[in-house]
């Protein structure tokens, strides 16, 4: 065919051509239906076939609506055909979206006026019989896996024989499957481009919507359609690889910002705007003029922070509550707690479960055993104190009280840390008897008072723990010897405080406001001991009740 | 002591597997071959620094002794680590490992770490407790997995140390809710007031007086 055939089709293109677009026709239509017509494998004498059939039939009948009445009259396996052919639209509808030859589609836009004729049409065929060639050059290549794509093309061709225009679209398709077949790693970018092309080609004359939203439901089911699927395959790779190249550019552009802010971050770490990086890189000019002054600076504003800590050290020092939880009281206390509401629930369990009757008793023993856990009044038993021999060292008559106190509670507590810690200060007392500051007696109270005050609580702690596995309970000497026991830690809490503050008031140096103002303190830490050591034995009562009921 | 979180750890497992010579290995540096038996419950506390930060574990060493066992499970809860500790060279502690575990989990929150430990790894003659096996044990249930010996200190500061690093993750990733302190996670008093002045001066200014103290 004459070359200047391709350029009238071109000039029906709607000014869309471009260079690239040229060149390609060129190359199909310089291919010659002569070429063909020798090639005698059989697919592709069905495709000659064809397309005369084509050729003629578009010539009869100019519209290419009109391939379609040839096709729904069609004898035989219509329905296959159909199906086909709908395959094929939806691979070139998708094609023809991310393919670079979209123009392509006006290209036919106009196909089916009446300027389409003749040539065009033997243009169409040049560029099928192009892309069935290479199938020609390597016969049934792997048979065993694009075998079907063969035997396909011959069921269809034979059944499509009449089918018109529809026709066109197989055959175009079959040509890209047979590319795929033979150039399957790696096809020729231009036979690509030129599959894009005919798919585009093939589009308009299936153009009919209601045909399109068909293709689309039908289109991934059928097997025949493997072959297409490596044409929209191909066109999905290209728009995948565009658009994952995009999205990795954009991903390390953001990343490197990240990277980049982050970096920043750690460099204005504990330096905001990198004034002394800076100062250190010599990076500020003119930084030589203040470097004294910016060390005075510096320095004076260290020695402040220094002051500042001092302040808070000490504070921290002679704080109660810091310095009971740092005695570990606060733990035991908590364990305590703990242990106590685990047992007050197992209580009220048994409550419950208990018969009616029965659960009046058990609220009366409780409420018995709570009776005797109630602390005695101050003067109660001072006779008791008489009878400790007043030759006894302070510890040993601490130590006795507290045996006496919880003699019949069946179990060996622990108080040598108690006697210890107790020992602990009144030696200090004795080596520190000269001028010492008021203020490190204070701090020496406090810390006594918390520390005994954590010891106590560890004890009734212990001793909840002990009670619990204990295995014959008695509790009415259980609920004396606790209550005992709490007489003589808040009665030792209380002599502590008055040991710590006749130290303080028998200091002569320091101002009388300063001294006072620590002895109030001191008797106010004494009073919190109590509280928590009372509270402590509150916790315990429960345990002591469960042994009752 | 500052700190920027408090930790409570258990540590729990059959008695005589070491659990207050492990504890007394960590807080004290310190081997003691005679131990008195634990009662109930005993504390350790040492401070630590994950992340640039200052941490207190606070560790509650329960008693292992049968007697004592409803005692120590009531102080399961709120903790946030767990050792659970086996003797490798007595299988019986390692059969034991199961209920230990089913105790714990049913005790004590869903986040809580559990890290396994086979302890005694010095006497590798009387091992009666394959390494494998304890993996094994340790793979099936999700349990982080150490060898260790109080003995010779090998391990042990790994294993109480990656355990406030798997915690201090969770506490980063939001699973655990710190202001809960069921999770046994407290915030230390300097962090709380100087996030009440602004959480953006916290980072920078709290830490000095944190270094200080």
């Amino acid at each position: 065919m004459p070359s200047s055939d391709s350029e009238d089709f071109e000039s029906a293109d709607e000014g869309h051509s471009s260079p690239n677009k040229k060149e390609r026709k060129k190359r199909l239509s310089s291919s010659n239906y002569s070429d063909n017509l020798e090639l005698d494998h059989e697919p592709q004498k069905f495709q000659d076939q064809h397309s005369t059939t084509l050729k003629e039939s578009t010539k009869k009948q100019a519209n290419p609506e009109d391939g379609w009445d040839d096709f729904d009259i069609d004898e035989e396996a219509t329905e296959t055909v159909t199906e086909q052919k709908e395959s094929h639209t939806s691979k070139q509808e998708s094609t023809a979206k991310t393919g670079p030859t979209q123009s392509g589609w006006d290209d036919f836009g106009e196909w089916g006026d009446s300027k389409v004729n003749e040539e065009s049409q033997d243009t169409m065929k040049h560029q099928k019989q192009e892309v069935s060639q290479p199938v020609t050059d390597h016969p049934a290549p792997q048979p065993k896996s694009e075998g079907w794509g063969w035997g396909w093309g011959v069921d269809s061709l034979l059944s499509t024989a009449t089918a018109g225009i529809s026709n066109l679209t197989t055959q175009v398709s079959q040509g890209i499957s047979t590319v795929l077949e033979t150039g399957i790693g790696a096809p020729d970018p231009e036979e690509l481009a030129r599959i894009s092309v005919k798919n585009n080609d093939s589009k308009p004359k299936s153009a009919e919507s209601e045909e399109i939203e068909n293709t689309e439901a039908k289109s991934d089911q059928n097997v025949n359609d493997g072959a297409f699927q490596f044409g929209s395959l191909f066109s999905g790779v290209t728009k995948f690889v565009e658009t994952t190249g995009t999205k990795v550019i954009a991903g390390g552009l953001d990343t490197l910002e990240t990277i980049g802010k982050k970096t920043m971050e750690v460099l204005q770490d504990g330096d905001p705007g990198l004034a002394k990086k800076r100062a250190m890189l010599g990076l500020d000019s003119g930084d030589k003029l203040v470097l004294s002054q910016v060390l005075r600076e510096a320095k004076a504003k260290a020695d402040e922070e220094d002051l500042m800590r001092e302040a808070k050290r000490e504070a921290k020092e002679v704080h109660y509550e810091t310095l009971f939880d740092d005695f570990e009281g606060l733990v035991h206390l908590e364990a305590l707690e703990m242990l106590s509401k685990q047992v007050s629930m197992r209580i009220d369990e048994r409550l419950r479960n208990a018969a009616p009757d029965k659960r009046h008793d058990i609220k009366e023993t409780l409420q018995q055993v709570a009776e005797l856990c109630e602390m005695p009044e101050e003067e109660d038993d001072e006779e008791e104190q008489e009878e400790i021999s007043e030759d006894t060292s302070k510890p040993d008559a601490f130590h006795e009280r507290l045996q006496r106190a919880t003699r019949d509670i069946g179990l060996k507590l622990q108080f040598q840390p108690l006697i210890k810690q107790y020992t602990e200060i009144l030696t200090w007392f004795e080596e520190t008897e000269t001028d010492i500051a008021g203020k490190a007696i204070y701090k020496r109270a406090v810390s006594g008072l918390a520390q005994t005050t954590a010891l106590c609580v560890e004890l009734y702690h212990k001793t909840a723990e002990m009670l619990l596995v204990k295995n014959r309970r008695s509790t009415a000497d259980e609920a004396d010897a606790l209550t005992q026991m709490t007489v003589v830690l808040t009665r030792h809490i209380s002599d502590l405080a008055t040991q710590f503050t006749e130290k303080l008031s028998g200091h002569p140096s320091e101002s009388k406001e300063q001294i006072n103002g620590y002895i109030t303190n001191v008797f106010l830490e004494a009073g919190n001991s109590s509280k928590y050591i009372e509270n402590a034995f509150q916790l315990t009562l429960p345990i002591i009740q469960i042994g009752a009921v | 002591m500052a700190y920027a979180y408090l930790f409570k750890y258990i540590i729990i497992g059959d008695t005589g597997v070491g659990k207050s010579c492990l504890l007394l290995q960590f807080t004290d540096k310190r081997f003691q071959p005679v131990h008195d038996l634990t009662i109930g419950v005993e504390f350790g506390a040492r401070m630590i620094t994950i992340d640039g930060k200052q941490i207190k574990l606070q560790i509650w060493d329960t008693a292992g002794q049968e007697a004592f066992r409803s005692i120590t499970r009531s102080y399961y809860r709120g903790a946030a680590g767990a050792l659970l500790v086996y003797d490798i060279t007595r299988r019986d502690t390692f059969n034991h490992l199961t209920t230990w575990l089913e105790d714990a989990r049913q005790h004590s929150n869903s986040n809580m770490v559990i890290m396994l430990i086979g302890n005694k790894s010095d006497l590798e003659s009387r091992r009666e407790v394959k390494k494998e096996e304890g993996e094994a044990f340790a793979r099936e249930h999700g349990l982080v997995f150490m060898e260790t010996s109080a003995k010779t200190a090998a391990n042990v500061e790994e294993a109480f140390i990656n355990t406030a690093k798997e915690i201090y993750e969770k506490i980063q990733e939001g699973v655990f809710d710190i202001n809960n302190e069921a999770n046994g996670i407290k915030i230390g008093p300097q962090h709380s007031n100087a996030g009440a002045g602004g959480a953006g001066g916290a980072g920078a200014g709290g830490a000095p007086p944190g270094g200080c103290c």
